[in-house]
């Protein structure tokens, strides 16, 4: 198993604790992303191997599907509204509101997930970006199927809703791999990595890990002291921002 | 070269913002406009969240005004207690400000209430100073105060109690259009996020009657004190002041915004009323098109907040 690993070309040593299931070994190549001020994205990923119980590689002939799922362990309350046209003015009109919605969601499977396992079993693992469980919030009644779709299509465009199916690739009988790019604007927190093994439309086992992403240096201490010192960075912001106004001017009044 | 923002937590162009932070400036230091009107509609396209775009243009204010403020206050150009008088409304307005914008933020209706206030105050002021400044060019080119205060002249703003002297200003008038005027402003200030310099500048020159000469420094003395408040207001209730973004603004702002006065200057100022006129009626009609032109995406969301 370790030599297979290895043989990834991922390194082994990359890998950062691989969580052991009942047949399924994965592991990532980062388990912490730190965010500095030239943060603009990066790439993780995430690979694993499947074999028998016994500790030997898959026989050729067994198939097996792989589905790798990252998504933000907080979720969000959304507010969705819709224009509409009043007289010559586009205004927002209906609203919904939903909860449960995942922050960030990537999911890349070996093949299409309608040929991995059918629609109730991926609905149990929230499998698919139409599959993630947005329920209507405590308050607001369920609305018409366009309004979830529409979180789906903005969460898209901003690129942190993506779905790949086929982008996970089997090396040999049993060793596969993932590329996962992660956004800039991937939003700090952890995000929880699940890979799920399917053979014969059941999930045969899963591995969980968590991948921690977090500001560092500058971009963490300023981001700290907005949220734990609100008052005090106001006023440091704004005085700050006085004397460069005062200092641009002094400056230039030497400068004629 | 990219730099990530702590707060709006995106990746931004450092020149870009730089380069955007110096044009706003320039604007600011020619006519005396916080430049807040434009500079929001610009950082949301470039994907900064809203709530960051409006908290954070108030910090770049503060630098520009603060540097604009003391170029003009040196050649005599500020009207410390019109100011203070403007100032005095403004922090009421803008206490009335923040209720009124929670209502229409918990409404839904925010937005098209910010956009609809665009069109109408930037339609009107943009409108009438375009053809105010038009005249005055066609009839030989003189300047409003000279063409208009004639010696002794009364107006209907001259009959009300309270008054009192602006020296600077020449003036001798009520102070209650001042004050009413000045709660206009911090309505606007905290509702639309800017600084209200394109109605305050168009109203102290029209309504009250004021030297255009004195109008810009004072009008940009007053909204040093009213982005101040509003971004700590915003840095305590949000959280959305980024101060990178924030400090990437100001180092184009401040300097732009001594070119500005410097070019400001050469331009007559009926010219110069001209060209404000035009920029803010080309902003109105931007905005006015939006509101009429179907959307591309009809949905929009917004985040109430972790479960």
């Amino acid at each position: 198993m370790r030599a297979i690993l290895a043989a990834l070309g991922v390194a082994a040593a990359l890998s950062v604790g691989p969580a052991r299931a009942e047949d399924l070994a994965a592991g990532i190549s980062r388990d912490k992303i730190e965010i500095t001020s030239s943060f603009t994205g990066t790439d993780i990923v995430v690979f694993g191997a499947i074999e028998t119980d016994e500790g030997t590689a898959l026989p050729a002939t067994e198939v097996r599907d792989v589905v790798v799922v990252i998504r933000s362990d907080k979720p969000y309350l959304v507010t969705v509204r819709k224009k509409d046209r009043v007289g010559p003015i586009w205004m927002n009109r209906e609203e919904r509101s939903f909860a449960g919605v995942p922050g960030f969601y990537f999911l890349s499977s070996t093949r299409p997930l309608r040929e991995i396992a059918a629609a109730d079993v991926l609905d149990q693992f929230e499998l698919g970006l139409d599959r993630i469980a947005l329920g209507p919030a405590p308050g607001s009644v369920g609305g018409p199927r366009e309004f979830r779709e529409a979180i789906l299509r903005t969460k898209i465009r901003q690129d942190v809703y993506a779905q790949h199916e086929g982008a996970v690739s089997f090396l040999s009988g049993s060793l596969f791999r993932t590329t996962v790019a992660l956004p800039p604007n991937v939003p700090a927190g952890n995000l929880k990595v699940i890979v799920y093994s399917f053979s014969h439309g059941q999930v045969t086992s899963s591995s969980s890990m968590t991948l921690f992403i977090d500001k560092t240096g500058i971009e963490r201490r300023l981001s700290d002291f907005a949220r734990y010192e609100p008052t005090l960075y106001g006023i440091v912001a704004v005085l700050l921002s006085a004397l460069a106004g005062f200092l641009a001017s002094l400056a230039f009044r030497q400068r004629h | 070269m990219q730099i990530y923002l702590p707060i709006a937590e995106m990746p931004v162009n450092i020149f870009l913002i730089i380069g955007l932070g110096a044009a706003v400036g320039f604007l600011s230091g020619m006519f005396g406009v916080g430049g807040g009107f434009i500079l929001t509609p610009f950082l949301m396209f470039w994907g900064i969240p809203p709530a960051v775009a409006v908290a954070t243009q108030s910090t770049q204010i503060v630098a520009s005004s603060v540097s604009g403020v003391i170029t003009h206050w040196r050649k005599g150009n500020v009207d410390f207690k019109m100011g203070g008088v403007l100032l005095g409304g403004g922090l009421v307005g803008s206490v009335l400000g923040i209720q009124v914008f929670n209502a229409l933020k918990a409404a839904g209706q925010a937005d098209l209430f910010i956009s609809l206030s665009y069109v109408i105050f930037l339609g009107s002021v943009g409108g009438l100073m375009f053809w105010e400044s038009l005249q005055t060019i066609r009839h030989g080119g003189s300047s409003v105060g000279s063409i208009r205060r004639e010696p002794g002249g009364h107006y209907w703003v001259h009959g009300w109690p309270l008054k009192m002297r602006f020296q600077r200003s020449k003036l001798y008038i009520s102070a209650i259009p001042p004050v009413l005027l000045g709660v206009l402003i911090g309505l606007l200030t905290v509702i639309m996020g800017v600084g209200g310099g394109f109605i305050l500048i168009p109203a102290m020159i029209y309504l009250l009657r004021m030297p255009t000469s004195i109008v810009i420094g004072t009008s940009l003395f007053q909204i040093i004190f009213l982005a101040a408040f509003s971004t700590l207001l915003h840095a305590i209730t949000n959280q959305s002041v980024d101060a990178i973004l924030a400090a990437l603004l100001i180092v184009g702002g401040v300097f732009g915004a001594q070119f500005g006065i410097r070019y400001g200057e050469r331009l007559r100022s009926d010219w110069l009323r001209l060209c404000l006129a035009a920029l803010v009626l080309m902003i109105c009609l931007r905005l006015g098109f939006d509101l009429v032109w179907p959307p591309a995406d009809p949905f929009n969301l917004s985040i109430e907040g972790v479960e």
